[in-house]
């Protein structure tokens, strides 16, 4: 199966996720509050906690200095719902504590109503 | 078994109870104190909770919205039955948990009753893989021992708990409660509490209390080392949940070390201390650092002995282990021993077809 409609865009809002199929693979559907569509495997890389269970956040990011917080990329961090590892859904799904690791991702694209995931 | 091929003996899981599910276990005043006075368990971490959803895995949260390891049948349909356990051990989670609590002696006595009837009743009962751990309130030694030999004949308690935090259990005043667990073929499960891992102070951050735990469990396996308990009571076993097992090597080294210049200070210590351990003390994996079989392997091989280590996942907390996934690759004989044989071999009271 090359491309598929997992669900309407309305059934996501901005900031939220739903986990969906995309032949038979459990995927994960992520809208960011820019509105954006992303598709991911709906397992952790780790130790294979379902990602939908758990939530969309934002970070505090390498450039807080010690003592000094900085937070941002609100709604577009994925946390996992076991140990709570982190990956950043506008980059390619990769682990804040180790970009070299990511979760695999589909593309996807929007026609009318559709979300449609791709290879 | 659908996903494993062996059947899982799990040494940590943690079974939650909520104040009203043990009310009318309580004696009065204690039930009065709960119930119209609203005395909670104090806990006191002064951090941010570590995950999505507290201390717990998202996704073991009942539908419902009562918390996660407080309902058995989503614990079987989540765990047990998923996984395909052969046995689980109940070590008890957070607030109340009486074997953790600090302070009022006469209060955690009464709740130590309440919550050991109320595991029985609920878990112990009520599927045949679960088992059981004694409560009791260490801090108060007299009524610890009389709740060993209140519960502890139950044939499904296979061990009691100590929590690690403040007190440290070698010394002789509680000695009393090792010759308890000794005659009724219970084992002594130490997890731990909120230890103080920095000079007696919580660190900073969270990550850095989190890190330092083992330290907290090393402190503990000295203690009971040298005040003689292992050599005292040569039928109890420790074991020591949820700090993982890469400090192991080093402890033994360095307490053998240690010993081969100090005996004279703990002349009752017969045994080399890295004997004892291979012997009597054992380690549950989670939480496992991320090895590779090389290291792994490497470990094993330091300690001197495949039969320490006790497969646990913690579930149903957020730092959770899943059998397939937490440790590396292993050939089917240690596996055998690390995710089954090596519980059954160390608790008397687990069925073991092997011993006949």
């Amino acid at each position: 199966m090359k491309e598929q409609v997992v669900c309407k865009t309305s059934e996501i809002q901005p900031g939220e996720m739903m986990k969906s199929t995309f032949g038979k693979q459990n995927v994960l559907i992520c809208r960011t509050p820019d509105g954006d569509f992303h598709a991911f495997m709906n397992q952790c890389i780790h130790q294979g906690a379902p990602l939908d269970k758990g939530m969309m956040c934002g970070a505090t990011t390498e450039s807080s200095e010690p003592g000094d917080y900085q937070y941002c990329h609100q709604g577009e961090i994925l946390r996992c719902p076991w140990h709570g590892r982190e990956f950043d859904i506008k980059n390619e799904g990769r682990m804040l504590a180790n970009p070299d690791k990511k979760i695999p991702s589909f593309k996807v694209r929007v026609e009318d109503e559709d979300v449609i995931v791709y290879k | 078994m659908p996903k494993h091929q062996i059947p899982i003996i799990d040494t940590d899981i943690h079974e939650r109870v909520q104040y009203e599910d043990i009310l009318d276990r309580l004696e009065e005043p204690f039930r009065h104190y709960i119930a119209n006075c609203h005395w909670i368990q104090e806990k006191h971490m002064p951090y941010t909770q570590p995950s999505v959803a507290g201390v717990d895995r998202a996704d073991a949260k009942l539908p419902d919205g009562r918390p996660a390891g407080s309902d058995l049948p989503f614990m079987q349909e989540q765990l047990l039955d998923d996984i395909g356990h052969e046995a689980g051990i109940l070590t008890s989670a957070l607030d109340p948990s009486p074997s953790s609590m600090h302070g009022w002696h006469e209060m955690a006595a009464a709740l130590a009753t309440a919550y050991n009837d109320w595991q029985i009743e609920t878990w112990l009962d009520k599927d045949e893989r679960i088992y059981g751990s004694v409560h009791i309130a260490a801090q108060e030694r007299d009524a610890a021992v009389k709740e060993i030999e209140r519960v502890g004949p139950h044939p499904k308690m296979v061990q009691v708990l100590l929590p690690i935090d403040d007190i440290m259990w070698g010394d002789p005043y509680y000695h009393p409660i090792f010759e308890a667990a000794e005659k009724h073929n219970l084992m002594i499960g130490m997890h731990h509490n909120e230890p103080p891992v920095y000079y007696g102070k919580w660190p900073r951050y969270f990550i850095e209390w989190h890190t330092l735990i083992p330290t907290a469990h090393m402190k503990q396996i000295t203690n009971l080392m040298f005040n003689g308990v292992f050599e005292k009571f040569p039928n109890l076993g420790l074991i020591m949940i949820e700090a993982g097992f890469t400090f192991i090597p080093h402890l033994m080294w360095k307490m053998d070390q240690q010993y081969r210049d100090l005996r004279h200070e703990v002349p009752w210590l017969k045994r080399k201390p890295s004997d004892i351990m291979r012997e009597q003390v054992r380690f549950t994996t989670q939480p496992a650092e991320e090895l590779t079989k090389k290291e792994f392997m490497s470990l094993i091989e330091q300690m001197g002995s495949d039969e320490m280590l006790c497969f646990s996942t913690d579930y149903p907390h957020w730092d959770f282990d899943a059998p397939d996934r937490a440790l590396p690759n292993m050939d089917p004989e240690l596996k055998q021993k690390i995710f089954a044989d090596n519980a059954k071999n160390f608790y008397p009271k687990l069925p073991n077809p092997k011993e006949g």
